[in-house]
């Protein structure tokens, strides 16, 4: 049987307005094999963000449960929470996320160092040979604020699967890129789950991205459709 | 417009609320010095009125005019009278009191009673007003109200002095036969009462009545009727005129118009002729040379103090540009003009000064209250503040540092203006080196610091003498201490990142990565926290600076009070010396009864010391070089004096001892020995006041004894300062009583605690004592503590230190907890990727390490190292005729100890602040807040 790195049963949340609860998500089912590039579409409002930060363990479900490689998030404490996110999962947000501080090597070195790899031996090559996978293999010691939008998404995304996580999860990470950026993003994506084998998880509401999935799950109102 | 100043107000308002802060204080600090320097000038001249008063028992301000009329054919006294009744209202001041008194020339008189001398005796008969109501008559009574007895003959009082020395008696007639009435009889008077000076405190004899030993008193107006008035006979009469303007009216403000009407009253008014040299002249003239240097010092003072507010305000200003930044640039890519932007700036900028100006001006004059109340550094003694009052500088001092603060909020805006959304981008993509590192302003500023310290160490002793010539000094040897401060905060923040990058490199393989981020943060990064971090070390070492000064300048000054009176209470009461029968003096004094002295019960012990300043030892037949005699009971003096540790070459009992175990020893002082090439084991000879032939072996040499200052400074004409050395033999007691028998000796007491000045006086007046020289330690300190150049130096260092205080606490915590609002984003990024909070707090913690721990060490250093080299400069200039002592540097470990405390106490709660804002930290909310 396939193995399910992220399942979810009947998860619903709400949230608390002067108006009485809201339902952000009404029972989503869903179950993503590893290895996938999977999309979560639906217009804004739809519930993706509030899905992912669920899914992804910095929040959770009022009702139903979460199971990441076949443990109930539910289960987990705080810090083994933080452990997961260290070091199985991957992030690239919407608006950028680079440390300022910190230059495009560091900066993917900086999430091997969280998920406790040691910048030594075999593993000093890793976070060069991710940016040289993203093509910013030329702009190693570049601070963030000397980049583009798009390099800067680019080094992003090469942080989030330099410590190899098992899914990398990717909130609408070209909605601030061009359309060929997003589409080259994209592709990033697709040669990752072929190259190094992660899970990837994004949101986005652009159709024209949708063909690259190898699984799409659209939600509308808090209802998966 | 408003309504969106109003609105970005409200938005940012604790950011509003600090540059309020900042507004309220600077307005606050710039006018309550003004305010207090008044009131402190106000308080020296009373001070200095008063003095006068006190030592030489004479009202402080008389104008007297006095002449001689002949006949009075042209109304001499009419005039003189109608000036004397303006006189005062032209200085601007009330009459205290008037007093005219009029005499005719000393004239013969026949007694009743026959008498041996009546052929010469004359008196000078006068009037004076008000004369029964301030005279005591201490037999017989004052003249009746018309002047005349019931046979009408005129009554006169006489002086004691006359009446013993004319050999006068009471109820005596006497016949002034030269003298006579308008209707050709002689002048007959009869002595009525005898009186003295009821009430010296009152100052109305401006002659002491017991040197009018030839006077005698009649009413006033029965004088005038018959000697000055329209049908009087006319005779000679010598008019004196008394106007005593109230000194207590007197303000600093008034100086300058006082000064102006007394030298037209001097030089070209119409009595210029009849009036004498004003008394107060010389007063206000030594006033003068206090009130120059108080101004220099506390103006100096005060400066480090309002810079450090401007750069509080600048640096707050500065936060908020930079936040908003953004805002400013998307404001005008939207195509708003750069003016409009500038005028929101300005109104926000008109606002807050304002508010600040309408709370800080109250705030000046509660702060000007807490100065005069100053009784240490860091001390306030609420019950002796002075009324402040506003005067018409407090609205133009205020108004001016309303515009300093409306300045440093608006003007940036001018800068910040230019920005659009590209040269935003574009600026934050290049990190450049701030302007004065490129421009090495600090090399620069301790350069300047270490050339004023060198010039003005070799100078050192110019300093003093400058400052008691009145003269004003460089102003550089105030300002190179903080330029120094300044100066070594700006080159620390040039060396801290190497120092980061350093440990770095030492620790890199250890750090987890909160470690790593901080340290990456702080290279990268570290520019920003710069001027919190300069702010931080000026707070520590300007506090630590002006604690050493403040402290320097009031123990050194205790220390030479205490130094100088040698005990807690010394009283040399008048020996008379003993006359043979033909009334010439013997030479051998009658000693007081000491007896009294034994029942002192506030005095733990008592000693005597004989204590002769005009001994001396002959160079050559004609020359005498002066010197000072002090013959002491080594044992009993040693119980109750004692001296600095230190400042002897050997400890101040062991030069006793070896005083005490050497019959016919001396102790020299040093400057004597080695003028006169005398080593230890010679003998020298010597003479006492009275011409007695003295001489000793010589024990040892001293530096400083108990009330011995070795040099006195003095001004001479030129008003160049001149040193002069004063010698010392110090012996002992017994040898000196065992060859000149009892000399004149003072008593030096040792008093128990609690002993108030009354018991003294009590003792003094219960005992009936004349006493020719008094000294109370304590007083004496209490008049050091109050002096207005070291209270207001206290004051003014303890507010710059409280303000100063206020302000790094506040801006420590405003600058955290903005960078940390400003780095939410990042933080939410952080613990999205399973960063700990704890770990966000460790590195927050290290960030604190590295800026604020570092930065209060260097403080710490710079401000050790600047007290050590610059307090002694300073206290140079503090420097009063009458410091004796070698200057000590002074630290004490609880003004130190409240500095650290506070900043601990600063950093902790801002720690806590940090700690409760991370773990309130919403990580989707921040996540949500970077995607806007």
């Amino acid at each position: 049987m396939e193995e399910m790195i992220l399942k979810t049963t009947g998860v619903k949340r709400a949230f608390d307005t002067p108006a009485g609860k809201f339902w952000a998500l009404k029972g989503i089912d869903i179950a993503i094999p590893r290895g996938v590039f999977a999309i979560l579409k639906g217009r804004s409002g739809s519930g993706k963000t509030t899905l992912m930060n669920i899914l992804n363990s910095l929040d959770d479900p009022t009702e139903g449960e979460v199971f990441f490689e076949g443990r109930s998030l539910r289960d987990l404490s705080e810090r083994e929470r933080e452990n997961l996110r260290r070091k199985k999962m991957g992030f690239v947000f919407q608006s950028v996320s680079l440390l300022p501080s910190l230059n495009a090597l560091q900066n993917v070195e900086f999430s091997m160092r969280m998920a406790g790899i040691r910048i030594s031996g075999e593993n000093r090559g890793r976070a060069e040979e991710c940016l040289k996978l993203v093509g910013l293999g030329n702009r190693l010691t570049h601070m963030s604020a000397e980049m583009s939008g798009g390099e800067q998404q680019r080094v992003a995304i090469a942080r989030a699967f330099a410590h190899r996580p098992g899914i990398i999860f990717a909130d609408e990470p070209t909605a601030e890129l061009d359309s060929a950026m997003a589409a080259h993003v994209t592709e990033l994506f697709k040669e990752m789950t072929r190259r190094e084998g992660v899970t990837i998880l994004m949101t986005t509401h652009d159709v024209g991205l949708m063909g690259a999935a190898d699984m799409t799950i659209e939600l509308q109102d808090g209802t998966q459709i | 417009m408003l309504g969106i100043m109003l609105q970005k107000l409200w938005q940012k308002k604790w950011m509003n609320l600090s540059l309020l802060l900042g507004c309220i204080l600077f307005v606050a600090t710039a006018v309550s010095f003004p305010l207090y320097q008044k009131t402190a000038y106000d308080r020296m001249l009373q001070d200095e009125f008063t003095k006068y008063l006190r030592e030489k028992g004479r009202w402080p301000m008389v104008l007297w005019m006095n002449a001689t009329c002949v006949n009075d054919k042209k109304d001499t006294i009419g005039k003189l009278e109608r000036y004397s009744g303006e006189i005062c209202s032209q200085l601007g001041l009330p009459e205290y009191r008037a007093i005219r008194s009029y005499y005719l020339l000393k004239s013969p008189v026949r007694s009743e009673f026959a008498r041996d001398d009546a052929e010469y005796l004359t008196l000078c008969l006068g009037a004076m007003t008000d004369l029964t109501d301030h005279a005591q008559m201490i037999a017989g009574h004052a003249y009746s109200g018309d002047g005349r007895a019931e046979d009408g003959v005129i009554e006169v009082i006489v002086p004691e002095t006359t009446l013993v020395k004319r050999g006068l008696l009471l109820d005596e007639t006497l016949t002034f036969e030269k003298l006579k009435t308008a209707d050709g009889k002689p002048v007959r008077i009869r002595i009525s009462g005898v009186f003295t000076d009821g009430n010296p405190e009152e100052c109305y004899f401006q002659e002491d009545p017991e040197q009018m030993w030839d006077r005698c008193f009649m009413e006033p107006e029965l004088f005038a009727s018959l000697f000055t008035g329209e049908n009087a006979t006319r005779y000679s009469i010598y008019a004196s005129l008394y106007n005593l303007p109230d000194y207590r009216a007197v303000t600093a403000d008034k100086i300058g118009h006082i000064n102006e009407v007394t030298a037209w009253m001097c030089q070209e008014s119409p009595y210029r002729s009849v009036l004498e040299d004003p008394n107060y002249q010389t007063i206000l003239e030594g006033y003068a040379v206090k009130q120059l240097r108080i101004s220099q010092a506390l103006t100096i003072l005060q400066i480090p103090v309002l810079v450090l507010l401007v750069a509080f305000l600048l640096m707050i200003s500065g936060q908020m540009y930079e936040m908003e930044r953004n805002e400013i640039s998307v404001i005008k890519s939207r195509g708003s003009y750069r003016g409009q932007i500038l005028l929101l700036y300005l109104y926000q900028g008109l606002f807050l000064s304002g508010l600040g100006g309408l709370i800080g001006v109250p705030l000046a004059i509660f702060f000007a209250r807490l100065l005069s109340a100053t009784r240490d550094f860091l001390e306030f003694n609420p019950s002796s503040s002075l009324r402040v009052q506003y005067t018409p500088q407090t609205g133009l001092y205020a108004l001016l540092a309303m515009s300093v603060t409306l300045c440093a909020i608006s003007v940036p805006a001018i800068r910040h203006s230019k920005v659009s959304i590209v040269s935003l981008k574009q600026s934050r993509a290049v990190s450049k080196k701030p302007l004065w590192q490129k421009l090495f302003l600090d090399i620069l500023l301790l350069g300047i610091a270490l050339y004023g310290y060198y010039t003005f160490q070799k100078r050192m002793r110019d300093i003093s003498e400058t400052v008691l010539s009145g003269e004003s000094l460089d102003p550089l040897l105030y300002v190179s201490s903080s330029l120094f401060i300044v100066g070594a905060g700006l080159l620390f923040l040039r060396l801290q990142p190497l120092v980061v990058r350093l440990i770095h490199l030492c620790v890199q393989r250890f750090l987890g990565p909160a470690g790593y981020i901080s340290f990456m943060e702080n290279t990268r990064n570290g520019r920003k926290m710069q001027l919190i971090m300069l702010f931080l070390v000026m707070t520590v070492s300007l506090g630590m600076f002006h604690a050493t000064v403040a402290r320097t300048i009031l123990e050194n000054a205790l220390e030479n009070t205490d130094y100088l009176d040698g005990a807690d209470a010394i009283i040399y009461e008048n020996w008379p010396m003993m006359q043979d029968e033909n009334g010439t003096p013997t030479g051998v004094y009658l000693e007081p009864d000491s007896v009294k002295y034994l029942s002192m019960d506030f005095a733990s012990s008592h000693t005597r010391v004989v204590y002769d300043d005009r001994a001396y030892i002959k160079k050559s037949r004609n020359a005498r070089t002066m010197l000072t005699v002090m013959a002491i009971h080594t044992k009993e003096f040693g119980g109750l004096t004692d001296l600095p540790a230190g400042i002897n070459e050997k400890s101040y009992h062991t030069y006793l001892n070896e005083l005490a175990s050497t019959e016919g020893g001396l102790l020299l002082s040093r400057n004597f020995a080695t003028m006169q090439d005398i080593k230890i084991g010679d003998t020298v000879d010597f003479h006492t006041g009275n011409d007695k032939t003295l001489s000793g072996t010589v024990v040892d040499f001293v530096d400083y004894f108990p009330a011995y200052r070795p040099v006195t400074t003095t001004i001479n004409p030129d008003g160049n300062a001149v040193s002069t050395d004063n010698f010392l033999i110090v012996m002992n007691y017994s040898d000196l009583r065992k060859k000149l028998g009892v000399q004149p000796y003072e008593n030096w007491i040792a008093l128990r605690e609690g002993t108030s000045p009354d018991m003294l006086y009590n003792f003094i007046e219960g005992n009936r004592m004349t006493v020719r020289k008094y000294v109370n330690k304590a007083q004496n300190m209490e008049h050091t503590l109050t002096d207005p150049l070291l209270q207001g130096t206290n004051g003014v260092l303890t507010m710059g230190f409280v303000v100063t205080l206020l302000l790094c606490a506040v801006g420590y915590l405003i600058y955290w907890i903005l960078s940390i609002r400003e780095r939410e984003l990042i933080f939410g990024v952080l613990r999205a990727w399973g960063f700990h909070k704890g770990e966000i707090v460790r590195m927050l913690l290290m960030e604190q390490l590295f800026s604020g721990v570092f930065s209060v060490l260097a403080g710490i250093g710079i401000g050790r190292l600047s007290s050590a080299m610059f307090v002694p400069l300073l206290q140079a200039s503090y420097a009063t005729s009458d410091q004796v002592l070698p200057m000590k540097l002074i630290t004490r470990a609880s003004d130190l100890y409240r500095l650290y405390g506070i900043v601990a106490a600063v950093m902790f709660v801002c720690i806590c602040t940090l700690i409760f804002l991370v773990f309130h930290m919403n990580v989707t909310k921040a996540l949500k807040l970077g995607e806007e």
